[in-house]
């Protein structure tokens, strides 16, 4: 079997061409080569994956085949016609369906609304809702989604409107599916239901591409799977013929360290103390609810949960940045409860943000202006008021190295740089000075699978260092990797707490999604 | 390199809007049924041509270099100064005020009340900068202090100050009170435009050399992340707008005491909201403000000449000005008409979240 399909090839499917064929696909923005001639085909029944790191390229890709964008050269061919896919009605009309990672729904409107959604079916002038809950109830009995058509979307759990997602492209007879980091947002049980249903899929005649950067994910369910890397094809394996560190070293182009190296815990006093903690979020409602939590030096101290359960107002009422309701927060010993950022930072309280295009940088400066947000009025960066650009550059350039935050040029703009580069810069920032604690929420979420090695190689010297650090993730990877004690966040309170060494993903992916018995329907 | 780069990318779009102005002006032209060539030829000449039509474009260009300023610093804190206008009244009456009133020498008078038209401006901008701190939207603010200003202004004009002219207004100010002139064949023009370049420098040193300018852009870009770093948004938004009151307040004074010599009633129109469309032009950048001050100054000097010359009336000029901002602002119907991608090149005019709302 050929890698690269064109032409008719014979296939373990049987059938002839392939259902879809990108041949040759460039796109450039600027300078900036995005897809680099890539060849990339999906075969009838076929689930593929398509695999590489932030800025790698598989989001153009798969946005010039959605009509989204358009290639610079190349072909798409649709069973071995060429299409031209003009804008996404197009790749609509051509059966493409694409679920998007960030969800386009609208809360406010039932299941079977959203579905029918810019294709109503109407009796005369008005929307004829019967029907469409009937059409929305036969998809979702067809295909394994159950759903209720009636429910209001703001509702329902992510892990459901995710399925309303998925049912707007098979309302639209989608024939090849594509899913953009689908399993981002979901529990564990409900990343094996959706493979289920995905398998589902597969028997009555669709072909899926999935896009992700979970690697071990891939393997499960995938039949063949392609790596992008800086904008070329690496290389289309079969995942039975693979394994996770293949993957990896294809996709990063070196040998990467999947289980950095950590030593057994050697935990000192309580650094890090918050008793009571009630935060609300940004509409006001509570989103943290009496938690009480301590780290010791020298401990990492994971908060597992589903996105979205009260981990950001978590995050920011320890760090300084959003108000608590009640509770106390002590580093040290001290009470730093009525302290700002700036106040805690001093105190020693480091801080890594989730969001970080908005919260943890300023997009538009640069990164040397970056590198000093917390210190910018303080000598060398500054005298008597004005700023020191010498200081601040060579500081910038030697936590640039240090860190090996890419392009290594202290007058970039932040926004230039990949997602995981910004990440970098961030915790060079926030590590150096070697703080008392450190708040990490979601220190890794969307980073290349490099910059993670070297993200997890820091937080663990830091531990070793007698740092007691607080990580929110989302990831039970990471978790797995880098935690001493374990406890899970939904709904805002703590609902279990358990050691490293003894916690499961059974376990944890129960108390994650807030039931101690069985697994919701 | 990457200086000059930027910079170039920068210009790109105004230079674009003013020539697709340009291209549409003359289709009026023609439309009244006159040359293009000749009437762009005295529109220019009447702007640029000889000494004398400098001296007037310079004339024109300078209050606006300082209401232009009273937009563009106030924007680096993601806010809008509408005020420009009241705060430049304010600015002249005081600058009079202390001019009139004042005993001492020349010089000595002349600074004071340049300082004290500075101050009046940074008053004037301190209350609406004090009111958003409770929440008050500052876009509404400035524009109703206008009114307050303006007929607070024309009062003290008229009753403590009132002069013995026949025109309502104050006295002129003493002689060696007056701002001197540049001379040199440039008719009225006078050292308030030497002090608009100063003003510039240091609007540009204080925004993108100072702690405080540090502070005032990254409360403009990302207030979440000033937020964090024990930033103050309020304190910073409240010290940018009473900052562009301040500018505005030296651009009514130097025009006062520079060249009129005292507030007539009426004194001056648009000042303030034209340089709105100067800082709108010169990207929200102290040097595009001065770029952008000889522009809409040159185009009005010019289209009195214009109007003589070939009989295509004065409004012209004012239609040209509207179109080059539309097009300045309306980043993507350029991009749609120059068939390019406007990424990056719309630095300077657009908002994105920052103290609004």
């Amino acid at each position: 079997m050929t890698s690269n399909g064109t032409g008719a090839v014979t296939t373990s499917t049987g059938g002839a061409a392939p259902v879809l064929s990108m041949e040759a696909i460039t796109k450039a923005f600027g300078g900036n080569v995005a897809n680099d001639h890539i060849d990339f085909d999906l075969r009838r029944g076929e689930v593929h994956g398509l695999l590489g790191e932030n800025g790698a390229g598989k989001s153009t890709l798969m946005k010039i085949l959605y009509g989204l964008y358009k290639a610079d050269s190349g072909r798409i061919l649709l069973n071995g016609e060429p299409a031209s896919i003009n804008n996404p009605s197009a790749a609509v009309a051509a059966g493409i369906g694409m679920v998007h990672q960030h969800f386009m729904l609208v809360p406010t409107l039932t299941v079977a609304e959203n579905v029918v959604l810019g294709a109503e079916p109407s009796r005369g002038v008005l929307l004829d809702h019967d029907g469409a809950q009937r059409a929305v109830a036969a998809l979702s009995e067809r295909y394994g989604l159950k759903v209720d058509p009636a429910a209001r979307v703001g509702d329902l759990s992510v892990g459901l409107q995710q399925r309303v997602e998925v049912l707007k492209a098979l309302y639209r007879d989608a024939r090849i599916l594509v899913l953009d980091e689908p399993t981002a947002v979901l529990t564990p049980q409900e990343t094996e239901d959706l493979f289920g249903v995905l398998r589902g899929f597969v028997d009555e005649g669709l072909s899926i591409i999935l896009i992700t950067h979970k690697l071990g994910e891939l393997l499960g369910v995938s039949d063949r799977i392609t790596v992008i890397r800086d904008g070329k094809v690496i290389d289309t394996v079969q995942a039975a013929q693979t394994d996770e560190r293949q993957l990896a070293t294809l996709m990063v182009g070196r040998e990467v360290v999947l289980q950095v190296e950590r030593s057994p815990a050697d935990a000192g006093d309580v650094r890090l103390d918050a008793r009571g903690l009630d935060v609300l979020d940004v509409t006001g409602k509570p989103a943290v609810k009496g938690i009480d939590l301590q780290v010791r030096g020298g401990e990492i101290l994971a908060v597992a949960g589903v996105d979205g359960n009260g981990q950001v107002e978590l995050a920011e009422a320890l760090a300084g940045i959003r108000p608590v309701v009640s509770g106390t927060v002590q580093v040290d010993g001290q009470d730093v409860t009525a302290l700002d950022a700036g106040a805690r930072s001093d105190r020693g309280l480091a801080y890594i943000p989730e969001d970080r295009g908005g919260k943890g940088l300023v997009s538009e400066f640069t990164l040397a202006e970056n590198f000093v947000l917390k210190r910018y009025d303080q000598a060398p960066y500054a005298t008597r008021g004005w700023l020191r650009g010498s200081a601040i550059s060579r500081y910038a350039s030697e936590r640039i190295a240090a860190f090996d935050v890419r392009p290594a040029n202290a007058q970039a703009t932040a926004s230039s740089l990949s997602g995981g580069n910004q990440q970098k810069a961030i915790v060079a920032r926030e590590l150096d000075g070697d703080p008392a604690v450190l708040v990490a929420n979601q220190p890794t979420r969307g980073v290349d699978v490099g910059a993670i090695e070297f993200i997890h190689k820091q937080l663990l010297a830091q531990r070793d260092r007698g740092a007691a650090i607080l990580m929110i993730s989302l990831e039970l990877d990471e978790i797995h990797q880098l935690a001493d004690r374990i406890v899970v966040l939904c709904d805002g309170r703590i609902v279990g707490e358990v050691a490293a060494e003894d916690a499961t993903d059974e376990q944890l992916g129960l108390w994650m999604a807030g039931r101690t018995g069985e697994i919701e329907q | 390199m990457a200086q000059v780069r930027a910079i170039g990318r920068a210009l790109i779009f105004p230079v674009i809007a003013v020539l697709l102005a340009f291209a549409v002006g003359a289709l009026v032209i023609v439309a009244t049924g006159n040359n293009v060539l000749a009437a762009y030829g005295a529109l220019l000449s009447g702007g640029f041509g000889s000494l004398q039509s400098l001296g007037r474009t310079i004339v024109n260009a300078t209050p606006l270099i300082f209401t232009g300023l009273a937009v563009a610093v106030p924007f680096r804190a993601g806010l809008f100064n509408i005020g420009g206008e009241g705060q430049l009244f304010i600015g002249a009456i005081t600058g009079v005020a202390v001019g009139l009133l004042m005993p001492g020498p020349g010089p000595v008078v002349i600074v004071a009340a340049i300082v004290a038209a500075g101050l009046g401006g940074w008053l004037w901008g301190a209350i609406p900068g004090l009111l958003k701190v409770f929440g008050a939207h500052e876009v509404i603010t400035t524009i109703m202090l206008n009114f307050v200003a303006i007929n607070l202004a024309y009062w003290l004009a008229r009753n403590p100050l009132v002069g013995e002219g026949l025109v309502p207004g104050t006295d002129f100010v003493p002689d060696p009170v007056r701002i001197m002139r540049l001379g040199g064949g440039l008719g009225a023009a006078h050292y308030g435009f030497v002090l608009g370049i100063v003003a510039a420098i240091v609007a540009y040193l204080l925004i993108w050399r100072t702690t405080k300018g540090y502070e005032i852009r990254a409360v403009g870009l990302a207030p979440g992340a000033a937020r964090y770093a024990g930033m103050s948004v309020a304190a910073n938004g409240f010290l940018a707008i009473a900052l562009g009151g301040m500018f505005a307040g030296f651009g009514g004074g130097l025009e006062a005491l520079g060249t009129f010599g005292k507030v007539s009633v009426p004194f001056v129109s648009n000042l303030g909201f034209n340089g709105i469309g100067v800082a709108l032009l010169g990207r929200n950048h102290p040097a595009g403000v001065v770029i952008g001050a000889l522009f809409f100054g040159g185009l009005s000097a010019g289209a009195q000449q214009m109007q003589f010359a070939t009989g295509v009336p004065l409004d012209l000029s004012d239609v040209l000005l509207a179109i080059v901002l539309l097009f300045v602002t309306a980043t993507k119907l350029v991009e749609l008409l120059i068939g390019r991608r406007a990424r990056g090149l719309e630095a300077g005019t657009k908002l994105e979240g920052g103290l609004a709302g």
